[in-house]
């Protein structure tokens, strides 16, 4: 099941690496794919998502726009900080609508996630939406 | 032995919006005055290096600048990378993150202008066929009696490269700060445009 949400379960961004206030971070976990969060160049760029709670995560969904690769990385403790790699993904370039890729997350729990866009396929990328499949 | 003009050199520029951050990166012969520029850039013409030195190694610089009619401001990195061959290679990696290019030739030296087109391919082949608009400055324009490249080549060469032609005397700090400013505004202008395009994407 994808949440409606992940802002509505108490999920915000605590982090992230640029910001436009026209497109705040905060538009990635409001579970609309109109609003987004735009990198202004430059890579690496990233954000993290802390959880109200210790969550058990199966995978996550992530719609945006000129991502090329993507490293995941969790925690379990109260910071942002001290996180290890989950996984990683290259993704698929597309044309005219958003890209939007599963992955798995092997039922990880985790309190934060820190998601790490190394390269893009233009100067700037965007991140719609992230969901999570508990 | 190598004559220093065979030597080639780079130096790379972060621009960063106040909201934004933005690569650059500038490429040319050693001595043709890119240190000079990026340190006039650097410090809004206050200052030129009157202790020059071949760039040894990679040196970072900051600077702002606002883009006029908008609320926004750039925060610039200017990276000046070594003029040795060994160095450029080391560099060369960080060119896959280039988003403008700012390719600068000494205009009192024939050979580091006919050099620009091998600067062009290598970044080129490091873009990805990423859309990088660039400047082309011919510098030391204060040396006019020993001026070997006329403005009018230099101008054609730059607009079949799809690049914007500037001149500049690092040393009398003319212009310096027209090619920066070009670079910043074109950078701001191709946000723009992206964020009008990524809007009206639909769901995937």
């Amino acid at each position: 099941m994808i949440d409606s949400s992940l802002s509505s379960s108490g999920a915000k961004v605590v982090v992230a690496t640029c910001g436009d206030e026209n497109h705040p971070p905060e538009n990635i976990t409001d579970g609309n794919t109109k609003t987004f969060w735009m990198s202004t160049g430059m890579f690496p760029q990233e954000f993290i998502i802390r959880f109200a709670e210790p969550t058990k995560i199966s995978a996550v969904t992530v719609d945006s726009c000129n991502v090329k690769h993507l490293k995941i990385e969790k925690n379990t403790s109260q910071n942002a900080s001290q996180f290890e790699p989950v996984t990683e993904k290259e993704f698929e370039h597309t044309e005219g609508h958003l890209q939007s890729n599963a992955i798995s997350l092997n039922g990880s729990s985790a309190t934060h996630l820190r998601f790490i866009i190394t390269s893009g396929y233009d100067h700037f990328v965007s991140v719609h939406r992230v969901s999570v499949q508990n | 032995m190598i004559s220093p003009c065979t030597q080639n050199s780079i130096i790379s520029f972060c621009l960063c919006l106040s909201f934004c951050v933005y690569v650059r990166v500038s490429v040319g012969d050693a001595a043709v005055g890119k240190s000079a520029l990026s340190h006039i850039f650097h410090s809004d013409g206050s200052l030129f290096q009157k202790n020059y030195s071949m760039t040894s190694g990679v040196e970072l610089l900051m600077k702002c600048v606002n883009i006029p009619e908008t609320n926004d401001s750039v925060e610039l990195y200017i990276i000046d990378s070594a003029g040795k061959q060994t160095l450029v290679e080391a560099c060369e990696k960080m060119w896959g993150d280039l988003s403008l290019l700012c390719l600068v030739f000494d205009l009192t030296s024939e050979q580091s202008f006919a050099n620009c087109s091998h600067w062009m391919e290598r970044v080129r082949a490091h873009c990805q066929g990423r859309h990088v608009p660039g400047v082309l400055v011919g510098n030391k324009s204060d040396l006019s009696a020993r001026r070997e490249v006329q403005a009018s080549i230099a101008q054609d060469w730059a607009q079949s490269q799809g690049l914007e032609y500037h001149e500049t005397s690092a040393k009398e700090m003319e212009n310096c700060d027209a090619p920066l400013l070009a670079l910043a505004r074109t950078f701001h202008a191709l946000y723009q445009e992206r964020r009008e395009t990524i809007q009206n994407l639909s769901p995937g």
